[in-house]
């Protein structure tokens, strides 16, 4: 099309005509609140962790406490035995990862985290079968992952929450409490809490302030 | 490992070895130098009462921090209902600057066997865990070996001693935050699960790991059972103080050396720094005064030079708002300044802390963050009295001891070291020139 000089202007102002004889959209609030249907609380969505694994549990807290019964669920316990479930009977035996995501509408990946990698995991089963898959033995599982991978995958820790039947959230929290096991990645030796102190330690002692330290950077 | 320091030749020794004892994991050498004797006595000649009423009569109190008695312990934990009972050493040693429960496993691991083997007869367990820290890779090969080595000999096993009594012993590496060493927190730990503090009570001897009857020791306090056992309850009563005998594993640091000392309890603290001080000094460090002594580790208590003759002794040092804890003796110079290091002590606290209950997660928190104001020089006109509140609250409230002793540094540093205190936070100076606080100048004519 040739250039018409002023055209782009034209058809912006023949749109803001266009509108004016429109019904309005705009609600005067707060003088007139808007409509809103009476158990509506919001979008609910589930969410990850660092690793970009699911945080639900399905553990149907959420869906107990409701209080306007908007949510229910479904899926099978962690060691993949019993189909349960929360809410209408059409979301039995569903996998539970795929039920919830479905459940709360959709899917909501954070885009600053990458979901966790597979790895082979023939060496987490042996470690598993050896000790007969007792929660129990959870730290000597979780030190043998770390000395076989060098530190403790998350497909791993998601390995051994199924078959010892350990919550995936409580494993997540034992297994990032030690400090010699390193999850999702091999670690760094700085951020040593210990060796800092110490330092510290010899730095206050002899007169030079902790506060130029690592220590108290986060203040 | 750290070095062992030179102790007066008079003073006993109850826990390590004399120095040339050669190889400690050698079973050979160490039974011809009495390891399992008194195991031997008691399966064979001793009922499990009677090695109870031994601790018991020895007055010993643990030496894990807490200076709780033994006996009492023993008591509660051969009492308790139940057939299956566990026996737990716990040689952690959660002060990353401190090394003594580390070296007395790496010196004397036989006693420290014998001592659970012994517990474990006179509770009635047949399984016993030895915690200890993931890093200390030579502490957990020696002990493997020692522990390999007696049960081949038949001192520990399916079979003790030809009694019939069955007892197995683990190693368990772990490694996490200061307050893994509580006991609850380590019992957590070996169940497999988070560290966090249980309420109490029931304490552990009525239900600890898994919930059943256990016995948590330090490893001190387990390597000093066989002693009383063979020698008899009396010779121990006669060591140390009256109010708890004995020696204890202290780790020294001063500006003439540091390292490890077995001392008799009630030994004056001017003693203990003696060790490390004088003598030793050479020419690049000169004499400088003493400012402050730190008794206790991270969560220890700040002492002035003229309280130096507290004995080192578990209730006389609460009553100065300092403890036993982790048996570190910090002597701090005059080159060091009061505030920069409980600023440090308490931010290392709040740091360690397990966050499970608030005083925990958010009170030692804001205490740090108060001692930061004041060492920073913005202090807020009221914050030492907040400091003062908050402390108490926490005392008051807390879950575990570890945020109970985490105010430590804050409280004895506010009672003892108050004009440096009120250096920093009236006139935003800090006397030893350590800290960097805002000093409020006011323009003029130049
Ligand atoms: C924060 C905190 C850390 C502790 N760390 C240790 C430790 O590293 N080693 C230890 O033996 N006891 C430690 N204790 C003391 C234990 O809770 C427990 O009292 C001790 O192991 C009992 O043994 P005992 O009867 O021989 O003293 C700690 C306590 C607290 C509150
Ligand atoms: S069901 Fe999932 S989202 Fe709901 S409370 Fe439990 S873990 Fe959270
Ligand atoms: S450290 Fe968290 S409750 Fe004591």
């Amino acid at each position: 099309m040739s250039f018409v000089p002023g055209l782009g202007l034209v058809r912006g102002m023949a749109l803001t005509l266009r509108r004016f004889f429109e019904p309005k959209v705009t609600n005067l609030y707060p003088e007139i609140p808007a409509r809103v249907p009476p158990k509506f609380r919001g979008r609910l969505q589930l969410l990850y962790d660092e690793y970009g694994t699911l945080k639900c549990e399905t553990c149907f807290q959420c869906a107990q406490a409701c209080p306007v019964e908007c949510i229910d669920m479904g899926g099978v316990d962690t060691k993949g035995r019993f189909a349960i479930h929360w809410g209408p009977p059409e979301t039995y035996g569903e996998r539970r990862e795929e039920s919830a995501l479905r459940r709360a509408g959709r899917t909501v990946p954070d885009p600053v985290y990458e979901h966790f990698h597979g790895i082979d995991l023939r060496a987490v089963d042996d470690i598993l079968h050896e000790v007969d898959h007792d929660p129990k033995e959870m730290l000597r599982i979780l030190a043998a992952i770390q000395a076989e991978y060098g530190y403790v995958p998350v497909a791993a820790l998601k390995r051994v929450s199924q078959s010892t039947g350990a919550w995936y959230a409580m494993l997540y929290g034992t297994a990032t409490y030690y400090d010699h096991l390193a999850v999702g990645a091999p670690r760094s030796t700085e951020g040593d809490a210990d060796a800092a102190y110490l330092g510290a330690l010899d730095g206050s002692l002899s007169g030079r302030s902790a506060s130029t330290d690592s220590q108290a950077a986060g203040t | 490992m750290t070095a062992l320091l030179k102790t007066p030749s008079s003073w006993p020794r109850v826990l390590l070895p004399a120095a040339d004892a050669g190889d400690p994991t050698d079973l050979d050498s160490a039974t011809r130098s009495g390891a399992f004797d008194a195991l031997r006595t008691a399966v064979r000649a001793m009922t499990p009462a009677q090695v109870v009423t031994a601790v018991t009569d020895s007055g010993m109190r643990g030496r894990g921090g807490a200076g709780f008695p033994t006996g009492a312990k023993w008591r509660a934990a051969a009492s308790a209902a139940g057939t299956r009972k566990y026996v737990v050493a716990n040689g952690y040693g959660a002060d990353p600057a401190v090394q003594t429960d580390r070296t007395l496993l790496e010196l004397a691991p036989y006693a420290v066997i014998e001592g659970m083997a012994l517990a474990a007869y006179a509770i009635g367990a047949h399984e016993g865990f030895i915690a200890v820290r993931a890093d200390a890779a030579e502490t957990i090969r020696r002990l493997e070996a020692a522990i390999g080595a007696a049960e081949e000999a038949g001192f520990i096993g399916p079979d003790v001693i030809e009694t019939g009594w069955e007892l197995r012993i683990e190693v368990r590496p772990v490694q996490g935050a200061y307050m893994l060493g509580e006991e609850t927190v380590l019992l957590k730990a070996l169940e497999g699960k988070r560290g966090q503090p249980e309420q109490r009570p029931p304490h552990p001897t009525e239900s600890g790991l898994f919930d059943r009857p256990t016995l948590v020791h330090n490893v001190q306090t387990l390597a000093a059972i066989p002693w009383i056992v063979d020698r008899g309850a009396a010779a121990y009563a006669a060591i140390g103080s009256k109010a708890s005998p004995g020696t204890i594993l202290v780790q020294l640091r001063g500006p003439g050396g540091a390292g490890i000392a077995e001392v008799p309890i009630g030994t004056p603290l001017r003693t203990l720094v003696g060790l490390v001080d004088g003598g030793r000094r050479g020419k690049e460090a000169p004499e400088r005064p003493v400012k402050a002594v730190l008794v206790g580790g991270p969560s220890g208590g700040f002492l002035p030079p003229d309280l130096l003759d507290t004995p080192y002794e578990f209730d006389a040092l609460r009553a100065v708002d300092a403890h036993v804890g982790s048996g570190s003796i910090v002597v701090a110079d005059d080159r060091a300044c009061i505030v920069d290091l409980a600023r440090l002590l308490t931010r290392f606290c709040a740091d360690q802390a397990c966050g499970k209950t608030i005083p925990c997660r958010i009170g030692t928190r804001r205490l740090s963050e108060i001692v930061d104001r004041i060492a920073v020089g913005t202090p807020k006109p009221t914050d030492a009295d907040l400091a003062a509140d908050l402390a108490s609250d926490v005392v008051g409230s807390a879950l575990c001891d570890h945020e109970r002793l985490a105010t430590l540094p804050a409280t004895s540093a506010m009672r003892y070291f108050r004009a440096e205190l009120d250096d920093h936070l009236l006139r935003s100076t800090c006397p030893a020139g350590v800290c960097h606080p805002i000093a409020v100048t006011v323009a003029g004519p130049t």
